[in-house]
């Protein structure tokens, strides 16, 4: 009997799959391919832009049930000022600074400038929208992220 | 050439190390080479062009193109006939009022943020639309909302720094702590220097001493000139005198500014 195991490792920054084949009872080794039904590359897309979006949706858990825990509020205008910048942990700070020097960004436009994952961006850049520093805008099946207008003076 | 950046803030940990002093000869050196520039006084909390410039007609200052409450171009005056050579020199004014001081010194963040946009908008302003080649602020010691905004908005950070001992300290923590987190570009002027010009193998000893001790590039060390001094800050030094020292060694500032040669 075929023994195929597929392990999904999902951290904060980034998204890992390894999938692994068994010899069977008889030694004959089971390809990837074999498993996945001939369309391997496919359904492996699929599902890492599915744990993307997970791992967006826990990120934005998980600044809620920070906040929660601080019993604040959600800061819906918090501007971003360069004293606010400067007090932001290294990795926000990139992509803040980012989003201001583009004025209107996705989180692809970012990565490309940041040189990190565009999930990663994705991430950061949702906490940025939460902690009330950025606005995000749907357009289509893009999302925009922007420092609010009425901010940029 | 590789350009290394068209807007510049001129920054320091501590007061009196010659910002002012650099911004001044450096926007004039600029002009004197056929450039336009423009220089800004952002230091809201004690402004110095406005001394500088005193005999100048000041239709808007600064503080009312980031309050929202007047366009870039009436800030503006035009010193083209204070330059000699071809180019161009404007210089925007702080209000050096006490009331318009303390009033600076009250805003919030966002008004800060407001005005970090204002200051951003520059480069369209002034750099696309009206074709200037050099931005040059001359900032506030330390860490400032108005200097902070200056050096984001920059694309080079002149830092002026002296022999002090707590002005180096303060310098190597700012370049830690402020400039890299802004992934600035920085250059160290080292001003108010004690050895003799002439001796070129200890000014190059001295420059390597800098890099290693700053650890960023050295755009220039400036000796201590008495002449300078005494010229009390009431004229563009390098204008009035152009054969003097401190002019060569400010052309050679803006050459390698411009050439982004930096030691």
């Amino acid at each position: 009997m075929n023994h195929y195991t597929c392990f999904v490792r999902l951290n904060k920054h980034n998204l890992l799959l390894h999938l692994y084949t068994r010899k069977t009872l008889w030694g004959a080794k089971v390809t990837r391919q074999q498993a996945l039904g001939g369309k391997p590359l496919q359904v492996l897309e699929k599902i890492r832009q599915n744990l993307e979006r997970l791992n967006e949706k826990m990120e934005i858990m998980i600044e809620l049930q920070k906040r929660d825990r601080k019993g604040s509020q959600l800061l819906p205008d918090a501007p971003l000022d360069v004293m606010t910048l400067l007090s932001m942990p290294d990795h926000l700070r990139k992509t803040a600074m980012t989003v201001c020097r583009l004025g209107r960004a996705t989180a692809n436009e970012v990565a490309e400038q940041t040189h990190r994952a565009r999930a990663v961006e994705s991430s950061y850049l949702n906490q940025l929208v939460i902690m009330g520093h950025l606005k995000k805008e749907r357009v289509g099946r893009k999302a925009y992220f922007y420092v609010e207008k009425e901010s940029e003076g | 050439m590789i350009f290394l950046g068209k807007i510049m803030a001129v920054h320091s940990y501590k007061g009196g190390t010659g910002k002012t002093l650099v911004s001044v000869n450096l926007a004039a050196s600029f002009a004197k080479h056929n450039k336009k520039v423009c220089l800004m006084d952002l230091d809201f909390r004690a402004p110095s062009l406005a001394t500088f410039f005193r005999s100048e007609k000041v239709e808007c200052w600064l503080n009312d193109y980031l309050n929202g409450t007047c366009k870039i171009d009436r800030v503006l005056i035009d010193l083209r006939h204070r330059i000699n050579g071809g180019g161009e020199l404007f210089v925007g004014l702080s209000n050096p009022s006490t009331e318009a001081m303390r009033e600076m010194s009250a805003k919030d963040r966002k008004w800060e943020m407001r005005a970090l946009g204002r200051l951003l908008a520059l480069r369209n302003s002034l750099l696309n639309d009206k074709s200037f080649d050099y931005l040059i602020f001359d900032t506030s010691p330390g860490l400032q909302y108005s200097s902070i905004n200056a050096i984001v908005a920059a694309d080079l950070v002149i830092v002026a720094t002296t022999f002090d001992r707590s002005d180096v300290e303060g310098t190597k923590r700012m370049l830690r702590e402020l400039y890299d987190l802004f992934e600035k570009k920085t250059g160290i002027v080292v001003n108010k220097v004690l050895y003799d010009v002439s001796l070129k193998s200890g000014k190059n000893d001295l420059q390597n001493k800098m890099k290693e001790m700053y650890q960023v590039p050295v755009i220039s060390i400036i000796p201590c000139f008495c002449d300078v001094s005494r010229a009390e800050g009431a004229s563009i030094f390098t204008q009035e005198k152009p054969e003097h020292p401190f002019a060569k060694i400010v052309d050679e500032m803006a050459d390698r500014i411009e050439t982004n040669d930096l030691m």
